[in-house]
């Protein structure tokens, strides 16, 4: 997983520097059938999830060189891209977004070789992967359900405080394999 | 800043569930908020992580071809010119007033209080608030949820103080009478999912009118 997580941010890398098709083909290979299955999640028809997961990788083309791989994992960044082509297609909003030249210096994103990944997101996908079941549970509805957590608590049948409160815990241990608070 | 978004809102936000009126109230604190910013950044990475781990589902055979035909014309994308903001207004409130917060052309609504709707989808809308100082804006309870961002000045109720990015969650458990703290206006973000209940007569009649 470590040795595949930054063969993927060389990947891109490659694509923002060179324009490297071959590196775009293996992208394609490992997210696109993963940003399907995300959106079908969401409750996108396949022939849809399918077209939305192609205009994702195209949008990846497009915005390589935006990335920056001392921030987030390849994956992450993706993930970001699926999330707001679902919001925009699907759900026919905008999503309000931030401008970091608001409150940090600009700085051009440096692709370097790719190799940059933080340690902290390594360990991150190691404790998300040991997270206890009810916890991951409620995780897991929170990013794919598209359901406020009133609603996912009605649906499994336990009080909103309990899935607030698994929730915090999972963040809590998250958070500290992250390294934010030790 | 003391008053924050809870992880739940928060994870609403950075998973893409947040309708669009209170991802604006939450963009909008995260550019005060380094810190909020920070759990965010941790709840995209779990979301990554997610994207990752999921079972991949095969696309038809032809996609892959018709996506690397498309390549050639799709040009890099280029961010669109950043316009300089005189105020320190952040994005995406800047976007959404169409410029700064000092050059908003307010609507009345009585002697003390001014407002600017800014977008409204089904019964959630946000709106911007203006109250001169020490202005009371009447006792009220919460049908939805109401999330309050402060932007510029202050106000004080039952639950505490709240200054500039301090983001207070109001929901059908709180019945408070906000006033603006003394020395100058107070200017605040504020979502609802459904109207507010006063209790004054007349703020009873006025309120849907203003759409409160």
């Amino acid at each position: 997983m470590t040795g595949e997580a930054a063969e993927l941010n060389a990947l891109l890398a490659r694509v923002a520097t060179l324009r490297d098709r071959a590196a775009f083909a293996a992208l394609f290979a490992h997210f696109a059938p993963r940003i399907k299955s995300y959106l079908m999640r969401q409750g996108a028809a396949p022939a849809l999830a399918e077209d939305l997961a192609q205009e994702a990788m195209l949008n990846l083309w497009r915005k390589a060189h935006l990335f920056d791989s001392s921030k987030a994992s390849a994956g992450t960044w993706l993930f970001t891209i699926a999330r707001n082509l679902r919001i925009d297609v699907l759900r026919k909003e905008k999503r309000p977004e931030l401008d970091a030249a608001d409150f940090a210096p600009e700085a051009e994103p440096d692709p370097g070789d790719g190799m940059m990944l933080a340690a902290g997101e390594i360990r991150l996908r190691e404790a998300l992967k040991i997270l206890p079941p009810d916890q991951m549970r409620i995780v897991e509805l929170s990013f794919f359900a598209d359901k406020p957590h009133s609603q996912i608590a009605a649906e499994l049948d336990i009080p909103l405080g309990t899935v607030k409160s698994r929730l915090r815990l999972a963040m809590a241990r998250l958070r500290a394999a992250l390294g934010d608070r030790p | 800043m003391r008053h924050h978004p809870g992880d739940d809102i928060l994870l609403a936000y950075a998973s893409g569930v947040s309708d669009e009126a209170t991802g604006l109230v939450i963009a909008t604190h995260l550019a005060f908020c380094a810190q909020c910013r920070d759990a965010v950044s941790l709840m995209e990475k779990i979301g990554g992580g997610l994207l990752d781990a999921l079972p991949p589902a095969p696309l038809a055979e032809t996609a892959f071809a018709a996506t690397m035909a498309r390549l050639d014309s799709a040009p890099p994308f280029a961010r669109p010119a950043r316009t300089a903001s005189r105020d320190g207004t952040p994005e995406p409130l800047r976007s959404y007033l169409g410029g700064d917060l000092s050059s908003v052309r307010w609507r009345r609504m009585g002697p003390r209080l001014a407002y600017l709707p800014l977008l409204r989808r089904g019964g959630t809308s946000a709106k911007l608030l203006r109250g001169s100082p020490g202005t009371e804006v009447g006792a009220h309870t919460h049908r939805g949820l109401e999330l309050t961002l402060v932007l510029k000045g202050g106000f004080t109720d039952v639950t505490g103080n709240y200054g500039p990015g301090d983001l207070q969650v109001a929901d059908g458990s709180l019945r408070h009478s906000p006033i603006a703290d003394p020395g100058e206006d107070c200017i605040n973000l504020a979502v609802t999912t459904a109207s507010l209940k006063f209790e004054n007569f007349i703020q009873k009649i006025a309120g849907p009118i203003f759409g409160f």
